[in-house]
């Protein structure tokens, strides 16, 4: 194996030298800009958002709740082609929790059916409902949340009491405050929060509307200062930026690590093929909206178009550059078709259970037990996704890259320091 | 068929002796440490779904005997993540842990609200949720206060009964597509196969080998320890079985095993010793359940016995991954 190493990189490092050859820094520079154009993308959208969340809190109406959802929605297409730059970029995942966390306990937030139950062995606060308690205990310290603030949510919520599923910040917030929950079960249809939710005086429902608007621009808020941070890291002199760059070959390894560990433990086995096995419609990524189908499509595409050096922005311009795929084809021409190829069909795959849920067949009933044409549909995603990552698992020895991939996102003790 | 032959002649000899090439390795690891274990994991669980049909009595000692020996075959296969497990499912079906969810519980509970018939037969329930599933699912069928005294005895009793012979039949499942089909698979990699070379193959074991060492780690240790200021002793693996610790025990030997027949010389004796040395702080430990996760004296034990596994783990990716020439991959556990 070592020499069949010293043999391919002896065969790469001689044919970087013509002029046409693709530069590693090149290929990481595309990476890098088309980072900088998705998260851009994400604030440029997610700002819409805000417009339409303001409105829905200064005039509430069923069309400007409708307004927010469909700007939700909208916001959602950049951002999860962003997900690709979680797992290899230390820098993304240390902040991803912030705007993308789930499961969630939604009932930490506002109220919820009773069918939701309440407290549970794993979380003591999963029913916690903010909007209705402005003072409460926490872990032993009384909170004062009578006014709902960015940092409330932040600092105090996020999380609270180390538990995972205790999300208060980011889109699937946003998405519960907005849609409610879905309590359609197996049958088609999103949650139908109506909008008096966020009405004035005695039109208001479910009390608290005022703190309800409150907590909605709060974490609208907050997701506008994520995004416009993380834009930053990926700008010319941005801290992600010089991550990645600071060496070629592990710069390469942390794209592949990415598009592996997306494809393979997060969205084919956390997020769909669980749902499938579990049978559950809580298990969908984005359960309140009934946007599950899109989550995935979206990441799929995220995964291909960072190979394929191309993304096309909210505006309809495209970034391009050197890719991932120009490396592979001079390393090894038929892999590169071969994982272009697998890219395709899990598009294609995941085009299905879209195309299918937009027709009316929602993700929810495709979960449900005994609905194998819904399964398959659904397996059909997983198993695009698990053979395009041992392509991607070629790809890495291809390009020499064995030793130096998949040792950034496991944080070891020093062996040594534990046995002196 | 040659390669069959030849390791069964092979499996006799000292594991040192014959790990010379690649070759030689992965027949040791086929013949010698996967096909075993699935063996023993078949027999167990037709063994665990004839008690079941004898006496399904969650008090039963014979029933509880048969359950334990059936999972210390699982725990001591459950590295072993590829393959014929990953078909329909099955591993989940077997063991759906850790249930971050509690979904075990949820799905147990609305079965026997409804009297669901789904459960009349074996063949039925494979459609149900893996959380209603397998020897988790069971666990708390035969162990939990609440669902093991459940009032309707009877339908208990077919539950009982039938995910017991849901797990005989995944797991005979498991086993005839080894002993018909996978085994050749992994002997005869060819191009147009599903490993393309023996390094293919090599570092699938070695992923099994980095991935189980990680499991034990991060989740059979890494739950109940959670946080100094926020220990959580009520997500043990199999507590209410007082299995937690025994698993960690199971799960150990068995890597070792397959660590021992990866290696070579040296490095195979400084991995053992890593794997003796883990092993000795948890027989030293005694605390079945990690329990005492709250208590700082034996937090500190047990968070020392998580270190001599990343220890075991690190030693793994930097000195045997590499004199392999292969790397660990991606596996299930990389997302978050």
């Amino acid at each position: 194996m070592k020499n069949a190493f010293l043999s391919s990189t002896a065969l790469i490092a001689s044919l970087a030298t013509p002029a046409l050859a693709v530069e590693k820094a090149e290929v990481l520079a595309t990476y890098a800009d088309i980072a900088a154009a998705k998260y851009e993308d994400s604030l440029t959208t997610a700002r819409t958002l805000q417009v339409a969340v303001n409105a829905l809190v200064a005039a509430p109406s069923a069309e400007a709740l409708q307004a927010a959802k469909t700007a939700w929605l909208a916001a959602r297409v950049p951002y999860q082609q962003t997900e690709v730059y979680r797992f290899g970029n230390a820098i993304v995942d240390d902040w991803e929790g912030k705007v993308n966390a789930w499961p969630l306990d939604e009932g930490l937030i506002d109220y919820v059916d009773a069918s939701y139950g309440g407290p549970s062995d794993e979380n003591e606060f999963a029913a916690l409902n903010v909007i209705a308690n402005p003072v409460f205990t926490l872990s032993g310290t009384e909170v004062d949340a009578r006014r709902i603030t960015p940092a409330l949510l932040e600092d105090t919520l996020q999380e609270a009491d180390g538990i995972e599923a205790n999300v208060a910040t980011g889109y699937h917030a946003i998405e519960f405050l907005l849609w409610g929950q879905d309590l359609n079960g197996h049958a088609a249809g999103a949650g139908n929060r109506p909008w008096t939710d966020y009405a004035a005086g005695d039109a208001c429902t479910n009390d608290n509307c005022d703190r309800r608007a409150e907590y909605l621009v709060a974490a609208t808020d907050l997701l506008i200062s994520d995004l416009e941070w993380m834009t930053s890291q990926w700008a010319d002199e941005g801290a992600a930026r010089g991550a990645l760059t600071a060496n070629a070959d592990a710069g390469l390894a942390a794209i592949l690590t990415g598009m592996g560990s997306l494809s393979y433990g997060e969205v084919a086995g956390e997020r769909m093929r669980l749902g499938v096995m579990l049978n559950d419609p809580e298990e969908e990524h984005s359960c309140f909206a009934d946007n599950t189908h899109n989550d995935h499509y979206y990441d799929g595409l995220g995964v291909q178009n960072i190979y394929l050096g191309a993304y096309v922005r909210v505006d309809g311009t495209v970034i391009s550059g050197p890719s991932l795929s120009d490396l592979v084809t001079e390393a090894d021409a038929a892999l590169d078709a071969e994982m272009r190829g697998k890219l395709s069909t899990t598009m294609m795959s995941l085009g299905r259970i879209k195309t299918a849920a937009e027709a009316g067949f929602a993700y929810d009933q495709m979960l449900e037990r005994g609905n194998d044409a819904g399964e398959a549909l659904i397996m059909g995603g997983v198993n695009g996704f698990i053979d395009q990552t041992r392509s991607i698992e070629r790809v890495v020895s291809a390009l020499g890259l064995d030793q130096i991939a998949f040792e950034g996102s496991d944080s070891l003790d020093d062996p040594d320091a534990v046995f002196h | 068929m040659r390669h069959i032959c030849l390791t069964l002649a092979l499996v006799a000899a000292p594991v040192v002796a014959l790990a010379d090439t690649r070759d030689d390795k992965i027949e040791s690891i086929v013949a010698g440490h996967i096909l075993p274990r699935f063996e023993a994991l078949a027999d167990g669980a037709d063994a665990l779904s004839v008690a079941a049909q004898q006496d399904c009595d969650p008090a039963s000692a014979p029933l509880k005997a048969a359950y334990g020996t059936a999972f210390d075959a699982w725990i001591s296969a459950s590295h072993l993540r590829f393959g014929p497990t990953e078909v329909d499912d099955r591993a989940f079906a077997l063991a759906f842990w850790p249930d971050s969810r509690g979904a075990t519980p949820r799905a147990l509970n609305a079965l026997l609200a409804d009297q669901d018939p789904i459960a009349a037969s074996a063949q039925g329930y494979a459609q149900v949720s893996i959380a209603a599933r397998g020897f988790y699912a069971l666990e708390f069928l035969l162990f939990d206060d609440a669902l093991s005294a459940e009032s309707d005895a009877r339908y208990h009793c077919q539950l009982v009964r039938t995910i017991s012979a849901d797990i005989a039949a995944t797991s005979r499942s498991i086993q005839d597509d080894w002993t018909a089909s996978y085994a050749t698979v992994m002997l005869t990699p060819a191009p147009d196969g599903v490993y393309r070379s023996d390094a293919e193959v090599l570092q699938e074991m070695f992923k099994a080998l980095s991935t189980g060492l990680q499991f034990t780690s991060e989740s059979r240790l890494g739950r109940p320890l959670g946080t100094f200021d926020r220990p959580r002793p009520a997500r043990a693996e199999a507590r209410r079985s007082g299995r937690s610790a025994a698993h960690v025990a199971l799960s150990l030997r068995s890597l070792r095993d397959l660590a021992a027949r990866l290696a070579e010389g040296d490095m195979s004796n400084r991995l053992d010793a890593r794997f003796d040395h883990a092993l000795s702080l948890l027989a030293a430990l005694d605390d079945p359940t990690f329990a005492t996760v709250a208590a700082p004296q034996t937090r500190l034990k047990i968070e020392i016995i998580q270190q001599s596994v990343d220890a075991i783990r690190a030693a793994v990716r930097d000195d045997l991954g590499p004199t392999l020439g292969v790397a660990a991959g991606f596996n299930a556990l990389d997302g978050d």
